[in-house]
């Protein structure tokens, strides 16, 4: 066994616990030595800690630095706020790192699509900054900063540099937001030219939905402003293979969570019936971070395979597995070929 | 037959709107800024980039930038002149400042969010 990395697992809630005992059968018989240590989150904490986020939650991730969460469950109009919003704001989580890579065996009209986005994660209209102006008009302020755009840019020019990738795009509309996509647009290019050897360039967030949809082969990295990241990252969702197989990161300075995008699907939760595959290439990604390129592939291949086969899949790729079974099935393939 | 653009304006609702406060914007480089009350308006919160820096905890990674919006809320009941009288005193005091936002109550429901 290699190096021991110390993960916080955070279960979530809803169908996040049975998923995540899914995937961390998975990782582990992976070859990879991982401790993993629990922590609370969300809605259950409420009644044992009268937060959503305990502090031994916070503490226990700022010392790992790196943690794999389960969906939770956001409750609406409690006045609580969001436990994903408090953690982003809390550890700073400026960068939504959301692949969206074509899974070879689910049919789709394409034959290629390996796309890397960089959301900014903190700023434009999510900044909550609102007010009714008038009694007939309401106005929310787009926050741009600089530094908050050069380092989003910063931060993907170095993983796609790191990843081996050729383009990175800016996504913006400057044309008409000259200040605050202009802003972003300056800074993602002053960026660029500390990367040479990278393609840069940039496309109107219009166009580049139109070309998504119709041409995804042609894109490699994305960087893009929060409201137009949160929207396309869903579009490409879907071109891969929907919300079982969508995979994230959010990352800031000092650590970084993975998770699915998707949430924690409640009505189905304790049926052991909902798709791990998006929490488990949420892992792969954390196995990537932590430099365990082998285990990752290694799990990449055996899932493919058990995709492939169609023998042990879940209900949403229609098959009639279980949650465990499809992951049992992957530890099969993994040992079969080792 | 009325516009679609007339019928809209008709549809307008009477509400009644009230003055409860003021956000103020305000550029410094020298970190949080701390105020003493000043009249009847009194500092609630202060956001940067959408994120409450105070009153709590701050993450030392949050990414901070020299504009804080500083919420002030009325004590007492104020009139728009009051607005003015505080925004000559916060500017005495040295606070410099890219605009302030009014804060109305329409109906007794804020018109303003809070913030992260
Ligand atoms: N990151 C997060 O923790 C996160 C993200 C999104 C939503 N949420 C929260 O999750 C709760 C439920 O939200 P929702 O119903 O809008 O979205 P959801 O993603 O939980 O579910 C939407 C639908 O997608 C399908 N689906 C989702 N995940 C699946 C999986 N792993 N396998 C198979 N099918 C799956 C199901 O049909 C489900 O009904 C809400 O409280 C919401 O706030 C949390």
């Amino acid at each position: 066994m290699g190096t021991q990395h110390v993960v916080t697992m955070l279960p979530g809630e809803g169908t996040g616990p049975e998923i995540c005992e899914a995937v961390r059968m998975v990782i582990d018989a992976s070859g990879v030595n991982i401790k993993w240590e629990y922590e609370d989150i969300g809605l259950d904490c409420l009644e044992k800690y009268g937060t959503l986020l305990p502090d031994k939650t916070v503490q226990n991730i700022a010392k790992n630095k790196v943690a794999l969460k389960g969906p939770t469950t956001t409750p609406i109009g409690t006045g609580h706020k969001s436990a994903n919003v408090t953690l982003r704001k809390v550890f700073d989580l400026y960068a939504n790192v959301r692949p969206a890579k074509l899974i070879p065996v689910l049919k789709r009209p394409w034959d290629k699509i390996d796309i890397l986005n960089f959301r900014e994660n903190t700023e434009d209209c999510y900044a909550a900054i609102e007010h009714m102006v008038s009694d007939e008009v309401a106005q929310c302020l787009k926050v741009i900063t600089w530094p908050g755009s050069y380092r989003i840019a910063d931060f993907a020019f170095k993983w796609a540099k790191e990843q081996g990738r050729k383009k990175v795009y800016c996504v913006h509309k400057a044309n008409i937001m000259k200040m605050t996509d202009g802003l972003f647009l300056d800074a993602f290019r002053e960026v660029a030219k500390k990367y040479p050897d990278i393609e840069s360039g940039d496309i109107i967030v219009d166009n580049c939905c139109m070309q998504l949809v119709r041409n995804p082969a042609q894109f490699d990295c994305l960087v893009l402003p929060n409201l137009y990241g949160d929207i396309l990252t869903d579009l490409c969702a879907g071109l891969v293979g929907g919300l079982g197989f969508a995979p994230g990161a959010n990352v800031g300075d000092g650590c970084a969570i993975f998770e699915a995008v998707h949430g924690s699907a409640p009505k189905y939760a304790g049926m052991k019936k909902v798709n791990p595959s998006a929490v488990l290439v949420s892992g792969v990604m954390m196995l990537r971070w932590l430099k365990e390129e082998a285990a990752a592939d290694r799990i990449t291949k055996a899932m493919f395979a058990v995709l492939d086969e169609r023998k042990h899949v879940t209900y949403d790729v229609g098959g009639t597995a279980t949650t465990d079974e499809y992951a049992q099935a992957i530890v099969d393939k993994m040992h079969a070929k080792v | 037959m009325p516009t679609f653009t007339e019928t809209a304006k008709a549809t307008k609702k009477k509400r009644e709107i009230k003055l409860v406060g003021s956000d103020m914007y305000i550029i410094t480089e020298k970190g949080i800024p701390k105020f003493d009350d000043i009249g009847p308006f009194k500092c609630e919160f202060i956001s940067n980039r959408g994120t409450k820096v105070w009153p709590g905890f701050v993450s030392p990674d949050l990414l901070q930038v020299n504009w804080y919006r500083c919420r002030f809320m009325a004590t007492k009941d104020v009139q728009d002149a009051d607005v003015n009288t505080f925004l000559d005193a916060l500017t005495k005091k040295g606070w410099w400042w890219s605009a302030a936002q009014k804060l109305w109550n329409y109906d007794g429901e804020p018109g303003f969010s809070k913030a992260y």
